[in-house]
């Protein structure tokens, strides 16, 4: 076929196709919803309006409080006697004998273990960010998700509303703890979202690995831990969905995006048997990570984690379903 | 009358905008299809179109056809979709392989069964790498100059010069075999 064979070709192709099912009732319902929250809105936006200026006049927005808790941590090259101020671009150091208490505007705090070295950033309303170079913090943030962020060698901890510890050595291999709320740790090709009462390893280059529940029985972890960071991968994946049980289930669903797109179907199959997906989510749209796939059954995953979690010792969750036994 | 219908769209009418719904879901349906190479994708893009239509639909003026604004509006709700998607999606792809984000558009198949399509080429156009297959739809199929698809893309006009060449040498290339 040479070009002009191709282009009369092309020519006469149909301008106009019809789309094998009626769109109208989907744009219809998304149209009535939207006039809905136009007025629903209205005075909601007025209030935020309203308080972020409250907010803005009163926030000093270059410098954060400390407070040293044990022993004289350093800012920049000056021992901290009992409090002072964190400056944009300054470096809190601790030895192993000292810890600081460290205010995050008015949002949060952070807690500075011994041998810990971190740098105020930024120090703005609607951002918050440090430098983790080695060492652990402990985080407590309570505000609105992504105002909070901790740069690490290996990738940066996206506070979502939240508690956490973040530790880290100088190279970037870590842990990261999230004990409430839900953390987001992300690199340029990597993200994991980690909810509370789960965990996840960070290393330098690689990012987050998959993240995992902290009941999670440690073969299962180390089966992760090879597949995400040491070499026989498949080997690892096996290992992995083998000892997998529904409590698992939030890291089969990051491992579903990770696998090699011919060895999804199996992780998706065994992920559908511990956790069945919700009405919508198919598996040929999972397996091929469209995002409305992959949110409905995250949503269904995290629900019924967050269930467990915050019922532990009060009642048993089945962890398929999310109802109490 | 259609420009009847648009007006009494832009006040509000739902009965009006579901007429021009009806009248122009095929040209966009079209276009979104051949845009994203997948059925699935298409639906949900036209229904975004239309959505975007909804709320844009007191800007339109009259100063163009009002297929014309529409087939534009369609065009940027397409590539800002992809672009963004594509940034979401190579957030959760591992580093080593990247070329996944591409495939994995792909996983609904093409109607079949089209009545009058030509389904040999409109496979070999759904098939073609993402960059060709925009600019091979937008110049040779939708009439936009190059300077146009290197604005609307993000592209330089020498990228889109290059991938439509690319584009219509694997569409020969795999319509002969």
């Amino acid at each position: 076929m040479n070009e002009q064979e191709l282009l009369d070709a092309v020519g006469r192709l149909p301008k106009s196709l019809e789309p094998p099912r009626d769109l109208w009732p989907g744009i219809s319902t998304r149209i009535n919803a939207r006039l809905w929250r136009r007025w629903y809105w209205v005075p909601l936006a007025a209030a935020a309006a309203l308080a972020l200026v409250l907010i803005g006049r009163s926030i000093k927005p270059t410098a954060w409080d400390v407070t040293a808790l044990a022993g004289r941590p350093l800012i920049g090259t000056k021992r901290l006697a009992a409090s002072g101020r964190l400056r944009v671009g300054d470096w809190l150091q601790t030895d192993d004998s000292s810890r600081a208490l460290v205010a995050v505007g008015r949002i949060g705090q952070v807690e500075v273990q011994p041998d810990t070295r971190v740098q105020l950033v930024v120090a703005r309303a609607n951002e918050h960010r440090l430098a983790l170079a080695r060492g652990t913090i402990a985080a407590k943030v309570d505000a609105v998700p992504r105002l909070f962020f901790v740069d690490t060698p290996a990738g940066t901890a996206i506070d979502l509303g939240c508690a956490y510890t973040l530790a880290t050595d100088s190279l970037g291999k870590g842990l990261l703890h999230v004990t409430g709320g839900e953390v987001e740790f992300q690199t340029r090709q990597r993200s994991a979202r980690v909810p509370l009462g789960a965990l996840v390893q960070i290393r330098p280059a690689l990012g987050p690995g998959t993240p995992y529940v902290e009941d999670a029985p440690a073969p299962f972890v180390r089966a992760l831990i090879a597949f995400d960071f040491e070499k026989g991968r498949a080997r690892a994946m096996r290992t992995t969905l083998a000892l997998a049980r529904p409590q698992d289930a939030l890291s089969l669903w990051h491992l579903l995006q990770r696998v090699a797109p011919p060895l999804r179907g199996v992780v998706y199959d065994r992920l559908a048997a511990l956790v069945p997906p919700p009405p919508g989510v198919t598996r040929g749209g999972a397996i091929a990570l469209h995002p409305r796939d992959l949110e409905g059954y995250w949503t269904k995953i995290h629900s019924i984690h967050f269930r467990r979690m915050v019922l532990r010792g009060v009642r048993e969750i089945n962890p398929r379903t999310g109802l109490a036994r | 009358m259609p420009d009847d219908l648009v007006a009494r769209a832009q006040a509000g009418d739902q009965t009006a905008f579901r007429e021009l719904y009806r009248q122009h879901t095929g040209r966009v349906y079209a276009l979104c299809l051949r845009l994203t190479g997948d059925a699935r994708d298409a639906e949900e893009r036209t229904q975004d179109v239309f959505v975007r239509l909804w709320d844009k639909l007191r800007s339109f003026r009259g100063e163009s056809a009002f297929s014309s604004w529409l087939h534009r509006l369609a065009v940027n709700v397409v590539l800002n979709e992809r672009r963004t998607t594509g940034r979401r999606e190579r957030r959760v792809m591992p580093a080593e392989d990247p070329d996944n984000v591409v495939g994995a558009q792909h996983a609904a198949p093409l109607p079949s069964s089209t009545p009058g399509l030509s389904i040999d080429l409109e496979r070999a156009i759904a098939e073609l790498p993402d960059g060709a297959r925009e600019v091979f739809v937008l110049y040779d199929i939708e009439g936009y100059g190059h300077g146009e698809i290197a604005q609307l893309v993000g592209i330089a006009e020498g990228t889109s010069k290059a991938q439509l060449f690319r584009a219509r040498r694997l569409l020969r290339e795999k319509l002969e075999r």
